[in-house]
């Protein structure tokens, strides 16, 4: 008996006990686990002590299945070697699974028919803390009070295939986490960001092929950037779309070099969601940067927002943690920026947007401008910004690509047309929904990985796929 | 201009801060000698005014990040003259407080009254009671807004040494008898989720709400729960080690109650008498596995397991 034969057969007899006893595990992150009937998913029975015989509890494959060999995901997750694979067949599942363990890979059988459910009362499907090469895929994870995945303190995640589904904050969150891919999720009904890396520089990590929608922002993503790609995916239905930002509360600011190419983004105007105070300001706008810096923009197409298309915005702190960040501090990676140590500004602090270009992106029918550069108290044509080929019709300030062109120097008259953003401090939005009873689009049966009962393990050390960004176009309206 | 790592920019009022710490070991000296049962709460109540023994070395304030932590944010639960710690079994005897974590909260609650029963906090699982005094603008409670539980390990205390508070366990942070100013390291005034402090209240300018922040003790004498002046059984470390008389290093909680206030606090006073008696206490009614599940995946694995932005609820 090989040693994962061993183990194996002791997490068989455990797992037996366990559905006998009907009884939680003694790590406070896992709960009883329940295949459902409701899902048409077959019932483990209980396997008796006396008939846990090696040869029953499954091949040295480098699956370890649950609930066919252990109870519990976490009694799997806490089994697992780098390099296997924690294999959940179909079920629901009301655990809240802790990671602490390198180069393991979270699979679900089926992306819809298995489902973590936190019942509204634990905090996170799956968290992986401080480890290297976490990978989660094909499942969904809905009813958390706080994520459906949360990566914190990760090097190397890779988060594929995954429905993160009315969840209190993020759907997928990654937080101080480099090397990343978060790829064919469906996030939907969360107050804060469907999608959201934040504190990273350089973050290294991609997003794509995402539908994020009825969430308070499609994306959020506060002091992170640097190598950080939003591609080929779709924000619509959110209260704003994708939403760059910086704040002192955490560290490594400002947001800065996030990459939004080849992305659908409409329709965010979504009065009935749940939503941060955040949301509700950012309310009516496709891509909105917040107080970021040296961001690229391009062939995006971008319609049907009440506000505008692509805005370029300050965004005030008013209870800052910290003072601005000089413009030489932006180099600092975000390790170096730790060691930086904070001053008490005195008050307010408004971040400006800087440096951020805007071009080839195709906008339609946003009713303020389908561009727009704004700032409060600082001269918006010393902010650096530029836009050239740009399909649109409206901008603020007017002949926005004749002002700051990308190539070649700007002229005419920055006042023209002034957007008064100062003026959405003044407005009233619908009020936030409470998250678990906002109306959400019904959960369709989506895209799974391919080949889950097979497809071996890939690690995801070393950060995302290659991008071909050249072969990015606009995409088509569906 | 970059700035440097000298962290002496911070609002500090060392001077005061130093006395009253060395008055404060002073005092918990003689509740040490005074003895404890051990084991569990004592019979022996002193009512007002007991002071922490010493203070942290510097203001807790700024960005997230730097230290490992855990955060609990918890809805108001409700107001009552009842304090399950200070005057045990006799409601209404206490100045108002409002109550945040569980909802059985009375004069009467013990620790496993709390573990059985519901919270109103993020994570449902913390069932402890947290409570400060009502701050009171007349003879009207401010309704709190919510509060904050910020877990972390001690300033400079090694994130492997630190323990998860035992069960049963309870203690209060802040002199409720006050009647100077008390270290800001230990009580402050804030606004908002931001940096500023302050030893009294202060004005948030109409956009931030006014913030009370209370970092308790994070070194414990190893054995007493309680002791009679819910003080003297806990201690603050220094240069991140736990003094002798408490070698026990456990999680150091900072406890902020946000109130619907946010303009001139000139006129408020806190239902324990003025603006210097700022107080918070704590009751252990965490399900116990989870608050040591936490304080092992969060504080030993030094990663930042959640932040507390600022960025509210719409």
């Amino acid at each position: 008996m090989n040693s994962t034969m061993t183990r194996r057969a002791l997490a068989g007899l455990t797992a037996a006990a366990m559905l006998l006893a009907s009884c939680g595990g003694d790590d406070a992150a896992t709960t009883t686990t329940q295949p459902s009937a409701t899902t048409g998913a077959p019932v483990t029975e209980p396997m008796p002590e006396t008939s846990a015989p090696e040869t029953t509890v499954g091949a040295d494959d480098g699956f370890l299945t649950v609930p066919t060999e252990f109870a519990t995901i976490q009694e799997a997750v806490d089994a697992a070697a780098e390099g296997e694979i924690v294999y959940i067949e179909p079920g629901t599942y009301n655990e809240a699974v802790s990671v602490t363990t390198n180069g393991i890979t979270i699979r679900g059988a089926d992306r819809n028919t298995v489902v973590l459910d936190g019942q509204f009362e634990l905090e996170n499907g799956i968290r992986a803390l401080g480890s290297k090469d976490i990978v989660v895929e094909n499942l969904t994870s809905m009813n958390y009070t706080k994520n459906g995945v949360f990566v914190t303190g990760v090097d190397g995640y890779r988060i594929s295939y995954v429905t993160a589904y009315r969840t209190g904050d993020y759907g997928v969150y990654a937080f101080d986490s480099v090397n990343g891919q978060i790829d064919h999720i469906y996030a939907a009904g969360s107050p804060d960001a469907g999608i959201y890396i934040g504190e990273c520089f350089p973050c290294n990590a991609v997003v794509s092929h995402v539908v994020s929608e009825h969430n308070g922002l499609g994306y959020s993503g506060t002091n992170s950037g640097g190598d950080l790609y939003i591609v080929e995916s779709t924000f619509r239905y959110n209260r704003a779309g994708i939403v760059p930002n910086s704040g002192s509360y955490e560290l490594c600011y400002p947001e800065r070099q996030t990459t939004i190419i080849g992305n659908l983004v409409h329709s965010n105007n979504q009065g009935d969601t749940p939503a941060i105070d955040v949301a509700l300001l950012a309310m009516g706008n496709g891509i909105l940067v917040a107080g970021g810096v040296d961001n690229l923009i391009e062939r995006n197409r971008v319609w049907d927002h009440d506000k505008t298309g692509i805005g370029l915005a300050p965004f005030p702190e008013d209870d800052p943690n910290d003072e601005l960040p000089t413009q030489e501090e932006w180099d600092l990676t975000c390790e170096e920026s730790k060691q930086v140590a904070p001053v008490d500004p005195g008050g307010a602090i408004i971040w400006d947007s800087w440096f951020n270009t805007v071009r080839d992106n195709v906008l339609e029918d946003n009713r303020q401008a389908d561009l727009m550069a704004a700032s409060v108290g600082t001269d918006v044509s010393t902010l650096g910004h530029c836009f050239s080929g740009n399909t649109f019709t409206t901008s603020a300030p007017n002949a926005i690509e004749t002002l700051a062109p990308c190539d070649g120097t700007g002229s005419g008259d920055w006042m023209d047309n002034f957007y008064n953003i100062a003026l959405w401090l003044t407005e009233t939005p619908p009020p936030s929904v409470d998250w678990k009873v906002a109306e959400l689009p019904a959960l369709e049966t989506l895209e799974s990985m391919p080949d889950a009962a097979t497809a071996p393990a890939v690690s995801a050390a070393g950060g995302p796929a290659a991008l071909d960004l050249a072969s990015i176009g606009v995409p088509d309206k569906p | 201009m970059r700035r440097t790592s000298d962290r002496s920019g911070r609002v500090v009022r060392r001077g005061f801060a130093r006395r009253a710490g060395s008055v404060g070991a002073l005092l918990g000296v003689v509740s040490l000698l005074g003895g404890c049962a051990p084991d569990g709460p004592t019979s022996v109540h002193q009512h007002n005014g007991g002071v922490s023994i010493g203070q942290p070395d510097e203001v807790i304030a700024g960005p997230q990040g730097r230290v490992p932590q855990f955060v609990v944010e918890c809805a108001y639960s409700h107001a009552a003259q009842d304090d399950p710690i200070v005057w045990p079994g006799q409601p209404g005897m206490s100045h108002l407080h409002v109550f945040f974590g569980s909802t059985e909260t009375n004069a009467s609650s013990t620790t496993a009254d709390l573990v059985a029963g519901d919270s109103t906090c993020d994570n449902q699982r913390d069932r402890a009671a947290y409570w400060s005094p009502a701050l009171m603008n007349g003879q009207e409670s401010i309704d709190p807004v919510k509060s904050t539980a910020y877990y972390r390990p001690g300033i400079g205390v090694d994130p492997q040494i630190v323990n998860a508070f035992p069960e049963g366990f309870t203690m209060v942070a802040g002199n409720s008898a006050a009647t100077e100013e008390q270290p800001v390291s230990i009580v402050a005034w804030g606004c908002g989720a931001g940096i500023e402090r302050s030893a009294l209240p202060i004005d948030c300018g109409g956009e931030r709400n006014l913030r009370l922040i209370v970092t308790f003790p994070d070194c414990w004498d190893g054995a007493n729960l309680d002791s009679p002046d819910h003080h003297a059984h806990v201690a603050y470390s220094s240069k991140g080690v736990c003094p002798t008389s408490h070698p026990v290093p456990v999680l150091q909680l900072q406890f902020a109650v946000e109130y619907d206030w946010a303009t001139d606090p000139t006129g408020l006073v806190l239902a324990s008498g003025g603006q210097h008696t700022g107080h918070a206490d704590f009751m252990n009614g965490w399900v116990q596995e989870v608050l040591e599940t936490e304080t092992r995946l969060c504080i030993h694995g030094e990663v930042v397991c959640g932040i507390a932005s600022g960025r509210t609820d719409g």
